[in-house]
């Protein structure tokens, strides 16, 4: 039994499930041991939910790792890594949970490992509070290729809240070394679209939308877009806005609810869009969380350096930054200079 | 530990509402598969054949949002689902043929789906442990929104809900007080005796037999374990009570059981018989050794069969009555010499309570008392009192060896009503306590000599202590005749009346004098 395990504190700063995650994820990474305590301490429903626990029995699956206190409400669990193996693992969440997740928590080992992998994810594909699989495919991927780790994904079937049942598979061919990114200009816009998505929903919410997004961007009809698709267990609505910009492709989300008009599912996404052209910064909120981890790994690995600016970070960015820290043990700065922030990660 | 449901398919709420999309109602069954904070490993979930198509719609829904679970269909068909025998027999026969194993499984049975009948016989084998887990009840989310909604785990474990076991231990206590008229007894054995008398009063309509000295309060205690049972609403007949030494002969039979017009010489109307009176309430059968065994066979059969013939009838009647019987005497040694049905006895000694008398109960005295003069107040409206020296003078008298209580409560009852009754201004003096220990001792110091009030005649005349009981008797008589004889030549004819006829020459003078110095008497000393 490896002995110095790192505790971690779950309560700190959000206090949510990204601390298990990113513990997880950062424990399959360097090979360390933790024990997290107080998870999910100050929720309505504290310690491990479904979710979480599929998150943790697919890191102990990819980690060949021992562990305890994996059941549902527990607050406390001991996570002791052995070796990464890479291959073909399918992990299913339930209660429409977000796929993407779990993905989250396992992918950082494999962008390293020894060899490629193919994971196959079921669940929940576009859920809100968690990044939704076209924001992985078009922003955070590409970044991850630049990076040097292959990563594509293919998505066969959505999976929205209340109904899950989504599936995508993700292939990554680890990168024997990691480069970090300097992303300090978004450079020129190259192309834009807003789509409207309904699965088993009428059309007219999805036109509904894209009228709203279309007054408000102002934006040629050539980059609008009602779809709907069939290959959803139940019903959803989103409103995705994309911008693909020279060195960098940001997509935003509106995510459609019953009771919520179709008009404010558009307008979130928009909101979204214009706080981001407001500033010059090439990564927005959800990116800038996204990147932390990779970033983090690529200084700690193959001493890399990186750098990106974007708005002024979330409280759980500012969380996981702290787990970053504790775990990798590098340097993470943030300058702030007027609405934007400028991160460094690891040093020269 | 694997989490496994139990489950009925429900009809209408599983299917959803059908102008719009099925997730987007809440479907109780695949709702409860959606909590975050469930992990359902397996659902056992039942439905009827004619929606067998629903059945696999939802376990597609549930293998699509729970992929943790495993969901078994099986298939039961009830005629009629509201039907509670067919129901509860069907769901009974399918918990029986499951393989439980609650060292590795975890059981909830969901309550929300199937008719109220069939919630009400998965209620009904949770709680019988036919189905060794708990009861799982989902509610919709608020105001028609979607989503899971709610749970809430039951446990019928009733220990563990502190406020209902309070409840329970004070409706318990309550019971126990009733028991004991309200009396705080303080003797453990008798308090023990009281609790296990509740127990079974509360538990079992088996007969029960109380046995103990005269006096003892058996009637009274079957009284109050009736009372109990009719506030428990186990019962709603009558109380019927009749000691079987008053019964005698045909006379006895047809108290008991009752006969038809003509049954006999006399019997111009039919009688109902006191068993019949107890329908649906309780017969209490004092002195139950006192039965004849004709009575007691008949009695038996009533008991086992609930039937028996009325006088002079041909045809049965019944009767549904809880019995107690009362007896101070040893029935074991009475079957051993024929004299009580052993088959009886067997059937109405399940539960054997034995009274212990009130001389093995002195601590519970000072109770009683108060109980006592409370009750004379109650009945004559005036009430008495009792100093608290006399109370000490009594008592000190009643909790000693001294004070023997030979018909127990019986005594205590009549020394209370005594000096009650005597009580100048509703005050009992330390006077009439003295006077009522005096009376209470000399009348247990001449019951202990003799069961014969004659016997009085000796006092302050000889040591009757001294003299054999066949001596005591004898010379009892003789005194009484010679003090109601004016000289000794009298009182001689009258005790020597038979035999002096055989003598030639009687000296029946003689015969009586010599007889009294044999005690050291003479004739002045009785005059």
């Amino acid at each position: 039994m490896p002995t110095n395990a790192i505790l971690i504190n779950g309560s700190q700063g959000e206090g949510g499930g990204q601390i298990l995650r990113s513990s997880l994820a950062l424990a399959l990474v360097t090979g360390q041991s933790v024990q997290i305590e107080g998870i999910r301490a100050g929720r309505d429903k504290p310690g491990l939910m479904r979710q979480h626990l599929t998150a943790v029995r697919a890191a102990v699956e990819i980690g060949q790792a021992e562990v305890d206190g994996d059941e549902i409400g527990s607050q406390s669990i001991r996570f002791q890594p052995q070796a990464i193996k890479p291959g073909d693992y399918k992990f299913s969440v339930g209660t429409a949970g977000s796929a993407t997740l779990v993905l989250q928590t396992v992918l950082p080992a494999l962008m390293i490992a020894e060899q490629p992998s193919e994971l196959i994810l079921e669940g929940g594909t576009h859920n809100p509070w968690s990044p939704p699989y076209d924001f992985l495919e078009h922003a955070y991927f590409p970044l991850l290729r630049k990076m040097g780790a292959n990563v594509t994904a293919g998505l066969e079937q959505y999976g929205f809240y209340p109904a899950g049942g989504g599936r995508f598979s993700v292939a990554i061919t680890p990168a024997a070394e990691l480069r970090g990114l300097q992303l300090e200009k978004r450079g020129e816009i190259l192309q834009r679209s807003a789509t409207a998505l309904v699965a088993n929903l009428s059309r007219r919410i999805a036109q509904r939308e894209i009228d709203t997004a279309a007054d408000k961007l102002n934006w040629a009809p050539n980059c609008l877009h009602v779809q709907e698709v069939n290959n959803s267990a139940g019903p959803g609505n989103i409103v995705m806005i994309e911008l693909h910009s020279e060195n960098v492709r940001e997509v935003f989300t509106g995510f459609g609810r019953p009771g919520v008009k179709a008009e404010h599912v558009a307008n979130n996404a928009v909101k979204q869009v214009r706080d981001y052209l407001a500033t010059d910064a090439p990564v927005g909120p959800y990116l800038a969380d996204q990147l932390l981890l990779p970033l983090g790994i690529a200084a700690w690995k193959d001493k890399q350096r990186s750098q990106f600016r974007t708005l002024p970070l979330s409280r759980h960015s500012i969380t996981h930054i702290r787990i970053l820290q504790q775990l990798l043990g590098i340097p993470i700065s943030v300058e702030k200079e007027g609405g934007v922030c400028t991160v460094i990660i690891g040093s020269n | 530990m694997k989490q496994v449901v139990f489950g009925l398919l429900g009809t209408r709420l599983d299917r959803g509402s059908a102008k719009t999309d099925r997730w987007q109602s809440w479907r109780p069954t695949v709702a409860l598969c959606q909590h975050e904070d469930l992990l359902i490993d397996r659902f056992e979930l039942l439905y009827e054949p004619k929606i067998a198509d629903l059945s696999n719609t939802v376990a597609e829904d549930i293998r699509s949002i729970s992929p943790e679970t495993d969901v078994r269909l099986h298939e039961v068909h009830f005629r009629d689902p509201w039907d509670l025998e067919e129901v509860y027999s069907k769901l009974h026969e399918f918990m029986g043929n499951y393989s439980f194993r609650p060292e590795q499984e975890k059981y909830l049975a969901n309550i929300t789906t199937g008719t109220h009948v069939q919630q009400i016989c998965m209620f009904l084998l949770a709680e019988s442990r036919h189905l060794p887990g708990q009861l799982l009840q989902a509610s919709p989310p608020k105001r028609k929104q979607p989503g899971e909604g709610t749970y809430k785990v039951i446990d019928l474990d009733l220990s563990r809900y502190d406020q209902l076991a309070a409840r329970f231990a004070l409706e318990q206590q309550e019971s126990l007080s009733f028991l004991k008229s309200g009396i705080e007894t303080k003797n453990t054995a008798f308090n023990q005796l009281i609790e296990r008398i509740e127990k079974v009063a509360i538990h079992s309509q088996a007969p029960m037999l109380i046995t103990g000295p005269t006096g003892a309060g058996k009637s009274q205690l079957a009284r109050r374990v009736y009372e109990l049972k009719q506030q428990r609403r186990q019962l709603d007949g009558k109380f019927v009570e009749v000691n079987c030494a008053t019964l005698r002969g045909d006379q006895a039979t047809s108290a008991l059981f009752g006969h038809v017009k003509g049954a006999f010489t006399g019997a111009t109307g039919a009688r109902e018989g006191l068993l019949r009176a107890a329908e649906g309430g309780m017969l209490f059968l004092d002195e139950i050794g006192e039965l004849g065994l004709d009575e007691q066979a008949m009695l038996l059969r009533a008991i086992e069969e609930k039937r028996f013939l009325p006088v002079g009838g041909d045809s049965e009647t019944g009767s549904d009555f809880q019995l107690i019987a009362g007896t101070n005497r040893d029935l074991q040694s009475d079957v051993q010499e024929g004299r009580f049905r052993e088959d009886l006895l067997s059937r109405i000694n399940l539960w054997t309570f034995r009274l212990p008398g009130l001389a093995e109960r002195r601590e519970d005295i000072s109770p009683n008392l108060d109980y006592e003069l409370t009750q004379f107040s109650a009945t004559t409206g005036s009430v008495v009192r009792l100093n608290k020296e006399a109370r000490t003078r009594f008592l000190r008298f009643a909790e000693s060896e001294q004070a023997t209580w030979q018909a127990n409560f019986r005594d205590l009852n009549a020394a209370i009503t005594r000096m009650a009754t005597l009580a100048a201004g509703g005050r009992i003096s330390v006077e009439l306590v003295d006077e009522e220990i005096e009376r209470l001792s000399q009348q247990w110091k001449s019951n202990d000599n003799s069961n014969s009030s004659s016997l009085r005649e000796l006092q302050g005349v000889v040591d009757a202590q001294e003299l054999d009981r066949f001596d005591q008797v004898a010379l009892s008589e003789v005194i009484r005749v010679c003090k109601a004889s004016s000289t000794l030549s009298q009182a001689g004819r009258k005790l020597f009346a038979i035999s002096r006829l055989s003598k030639a020459k009687p000296n029946d003078a003689d015969r009586l004098r010599k007889y009294l110095a044999r005690f050291s008497l003479s004739w002045d000393q009785l005059q």
